[in-house]
């Protein structure tokens, strides 16, 4: 893990690194002039790319926040504050954060398309002010000095090179970090991410770095150009970002690299072909729609030719899996008790009256028909339905006020039905946003006794019915007091299945939680419940060990189907 | 009191284009479930269609006509794009899709009409229809407000009253499932992209005069719009109506003010915020299980 990050952060370093080097010994004045704006724009890109890419929330005004930490920027030099550019670039760049956190908030419950509008309002809204108050020194013609030792062309090309180097890298170890782990989950699924993390602490994390890195981008461009106008931030720069960050995918450092020699050389190259330069505003929007409509970005397509044409890496060494760390200690007695739980979806009763208890350390099944109230019951109980009647117990203290999030994090932990992996991610990195920042042998241990793959393997390239088993081993490694798994057989083979059934039997003497399982698989139900309760139209109709109630005439005529007479027949 | 009131009415008639352009935002969401960002900028392009018929010398009233079939024809385009790559995507992503393309309409619409470069608009509704306590209130005032109220009862009517409506509720929820019980899709979603932009350079037309008329400016009339389509929660024309007069009215008050005026630009934005965080009080999760 720790490695694996190491590798990358150190291949983007020297990838950067080289491009530097190579502009900077070949090229004339000139170009190398040019190519600093690549990287300016650059760093706005991967800002950029932070919120959209990776997080999956529309930014339309991201050249706003860069005008912030421009202007605070220009304040400062104007101000005569000590430091110079490289302190004031840290400084704008700050003074960006609270505005990103403001815009946001709004986002923090609803989702992309309303954070579209808002940040949209806000560039529209920033224009008109940063017109009306225009940049300190504008009017003086007061120039943003470069910082010392970078004073020429040349100079301020290695400065800006650094600076998109360090971002880079600091992104890179983000990105792996449970943070950014946080941030494609989010994308992926908000349900599920709120069941291992804190949403709203995702959004405004991915939104404050983000601000704080475009309002760095939009110092660089202060002290690129000397003098700033608001035109340089206007809603269009920010569109025209949008639409290339979506067609090259900005959140990958190349891509971000690429679209910054798209939007900063693509003009030139129209310059010189004698072509209006506002063609490549067009350009931009059709590859911004072409690559809305495959779902793939310019990075990733070339990625994925990039690992065609590469010959495949051995998979890395065998594993050392150590034995289960002993199980956790949670209280004795009664771990979850349902009390009378009634849900209405409008006029539809999906619960009435129910009531249930699952005794620590046990494995309690929740059978009935489809439509029976099973997942609904689940939902109650994981706190995602916006009401209902009736007392959910954790360690009798009732958890009614609480929300989802607050409950995974006090010990109720759930599967879902369809497996809601974000597939960018990696195994061990799943497993660890499930369950926090566990050992490498406690990891490496957990995914073996599940037959799970090696840490490294990608979520995508894993079949779904393994990924349903990652999702079982990333709520076991938590060890929370309950754990609610819904249908984890679903999509396994019959064998699979038997020998998921003895897993999930185990849970409670390896890990030290409690299980209520949902599952149609009888043979697995039998082999891992010590007892069970039957739903039909959302009532609790038997309860008991599970030979006992299997048997039950009302159970057999809910269940399967059997009508008393044909089955006394 | 006459110091407020003369820039409240003012405001007027921005507020009631705002209002057809949220209610028109909430009629395609509704309707063929995009939020679209190039709203303003189809209207946009119908509005300079007309004006630069009328710079060549041709009557007032065939320009616009002809105006009002260049933005449904546009607004077509943009319905084809997305009926035919983006028909199964989700919300988000089609909303990315119209911001996108708005980039590159602005971009041709700036290179044909010149950039900042002034033109000659026709006042289509001239002349003020009545004073109201010493107030002039211009044709074009009452004309977009009256438009604008005559629209939101159309829009209603046709949603709750017509077959038609029923199955173009039926596509935006479950596109697929009105494609499999045999509704025609794909001809009702470009007829509500058509009308849309019908209507929104209509609307545009009768306040072009009264902006900063470029091409941009006027397709950044979207941020209003949304806002007032926030106001109606994508769902409540009648709330979008009264949204979009109230932006209005509120701007023109603002620009009453000496301190303010420069910034009366802000206050969509800040509707928008208040909104946004008013209406997140409770807990909302994706697709369930």
């Amino acid at each position: 893990m720790k490695h694996a990050s190491l590798r990358a952060a150190l291949n983007t370093a020297l990838s950067v690194a080289v491009i530097g080097v190579l502009v900077y010994a070949l090229l004339p004045n000139y170009w190398v002039f040019l190519i600093t704006a690549v990287f300016i724009v650059g760093i706005a890109l991967q800002s950029l790319g932070l919120v959209a890419g990776r997080t999956g929330m529309i930014s339309l005004c991201q050249m706003s926040f860069a005008g912030v930490g421009a202007w605070v920027t220009g304040y400062l030099n104007v101000s005569g504050f000590p430091g110079g550019l490289p302190v004031w670039i840290v400084i704008g760049g700050l003074a960006a954060v609270p505005v990103g956190i403001a815009i946001g908030l709004p986002a923090l419950r609803l989702r992309g398309i309303n954070l579209a509008i808002v940040t949209l309002g806000f560039a529209a809204a920033f224009d008109t002010v940063l017109a009306t108050i225009t940049f300190p020194g504008q009017t003086t013609f007061t120039q943003v000095p470069r910082p010392m030792f970078f004073e020429s062309d040349r100079g301020f090309f290695i400065f800006v090179v650094l600076v998109y180097g360090v971002i880079a890298v600091g992104l890179e170890f983000l990105n792996r970090s449970r943070l950014g782990a946080s941030w494609l989950a989010v994308r992926h699924s908000e349900r599920a991410a709120a069941n291992a993390i804190s949403v709203p602490r995702a959004k405004l994390s991915a939104f404050a770095i983000s601000a704080f890195i475009a309002g760095i981008s939009g110092g660089l461009l202060a002290g690129y150009l000397g003098t700033l106008v608001s035109e340089n931030f206007n809603m269009m720069q920010s569109l025209s970002l949008f639409a290339v960050a979506t067609m090259v995918g900005a959140h990958f450092t190349l891509g971000a690299i690429l679209g910054g020699v798209l939007i900063t050389l693509f003009p030139e190259l129209l310059r010189r072909l004698n072509l209006p330069q506002d063609v490549g505003a067009v350009f931009f929007a059709l590859g911004a729609v072409q690559a809305l409509s495959t779902g793939e970005t310019i990075s990733e397509t070339w990625a994925r030719l990039g690992r065609k044409l590469m010959p495949k890496r051995k998979s890395g060494a065998a594993r050392v899996a150590g034995p289960l760390p002993p199980p956790a200690q949670h209280a004795g007695g009664t771990a979850l008790e349902v009390k009378g739980l009634s849900v209405r979806y409008g006029n539809v009763v999906a619960l009435k009256n129910t009531s249930l208890v699952v005794p620590a350390r046990t494995v309690v099944g929740l059978i009935g028909p489809n439509g029976a109230g099973k997942s609904t019951m689940v939902d109650a109980i994981a706190g995602f339905l916006p009401r209902y009647e009736g007392s959910v117990l954790l360690d009798g203290q009732a958890v009614d006020a609480l929300s989802a999030t607050r409950r995974a994090q006090i010990g109720i932990r759930r599967t879902w039905q369809t497996t809601r992996i974000a597939p960018e991610l990696r195994v061990g990195e799943y497993v660890r946003l499930a369950a926090g920042n566990i050992s490498d042998e406690e990891l490496n241990a957990v995914l073996q006794w599940l037959d799970c793959p090696t840490p490294e393997a990608l979520i995508a390239t894993v079949d779904a019915g393994t990924r349903r088993l990652l999702d079982v081993a990333g709520v076991v490694a938590a060890r929370p007091p309950v754990i609610l798994l819904d249908e984890p057989a679903a999509g396994q083979s019959y064998a699979e299945a038997l020998k998921l059934g003895e897993r999930i039997a185990e849970i409670p003497q390896k890990f030290g939680s409690a299980v209520l399982l949902i599952e149609h698989d009888m043979d697995l139900v039998r082999r891992a419940c010590s007892s069970i309760t039957v739903l039909d139209f959302g009532q609790v109709i038997a309860t008991g060990d599970p030979q006992t109630v299997l048997a039950l005439p009302v159970v057999q005529k809910a269940y399967m189907g059997i009508e008393v007479e044909e089955a006394a027949a | 009191m006459n110091s407020f009131f003369t820039p409240a009415v003012a405001g007027l008639s921005a507020g009631g284009a705002y209002a057809i352009l949220g209610v028109c935002a909430i009629f395609t969401y509704r309707l063929v479930a995009v939020v679209n960002f190039t709203g303003a900028a189809i209207g946009a392009t119908g509005t300079f269609v007309m004006v630069a018929l009328y710079e060549h010398g041709a009557p007032v009233l065939p320009g616009a006509i002809a105006g009002i079939l260049a933005g449904a024809l546009t607004a077509l385009i943009i319905g084809l794009v997305m009926t035919t790559w983006f028909a199964g995507a989700n919300a988000s992503t089609k909303a990315a899709v119209t911001a996108a393309l708005l980039v590159g309409i602005v971009a041709v619409g700036l290179r044909l009409t010149g950039g900042q470069h002034p033109h000659a608009f026709p006042d289509l509704v001239p002349g003020s229809a009545f004073r109201l306590a010493g107030v002039e209130v211009t044709n074009a005032a009452v004309l977009t407000v009256v438009l604008a109220v005559v629209f939101t009862v159309l829009a209603e009517l046709f949603l709750a009253r017509t077959r038609t409506g029923l199955q173009l509720r039926a596509l935006s929820e479950r596109p697929m499932a009105a494609e499999l019980i045999g509704i025609r899709v794909r001809l009702l979603a470009l007829g509500v992209w058509a009308v849309m932009g019908a209507v929104t350079s209509f609307a545009l037309m009768i306040i072009a005069p009264l902006r900063s008329p470029d091409f941009m400016s006027l397709s950044l009339l979207v941020v209003p719009a949304l806002a007032a389509a926030l106001i109606g929660a994508f769902r409540s024309f009648r709330a979008a109506l009264l949204g979009g007069l109230m932006i209005g009215i509120v701007e023109g008050l603002v620009s009453g003010l000496d301190a303010f005026s420069q910034y009366r630009s802000t206050v969509p934005f800040l509707v928008i915020l208040a909104v946004l965080l008013w209406s997140q009080r409770g807990a909302r999760w994706d697709e369930a299980r």
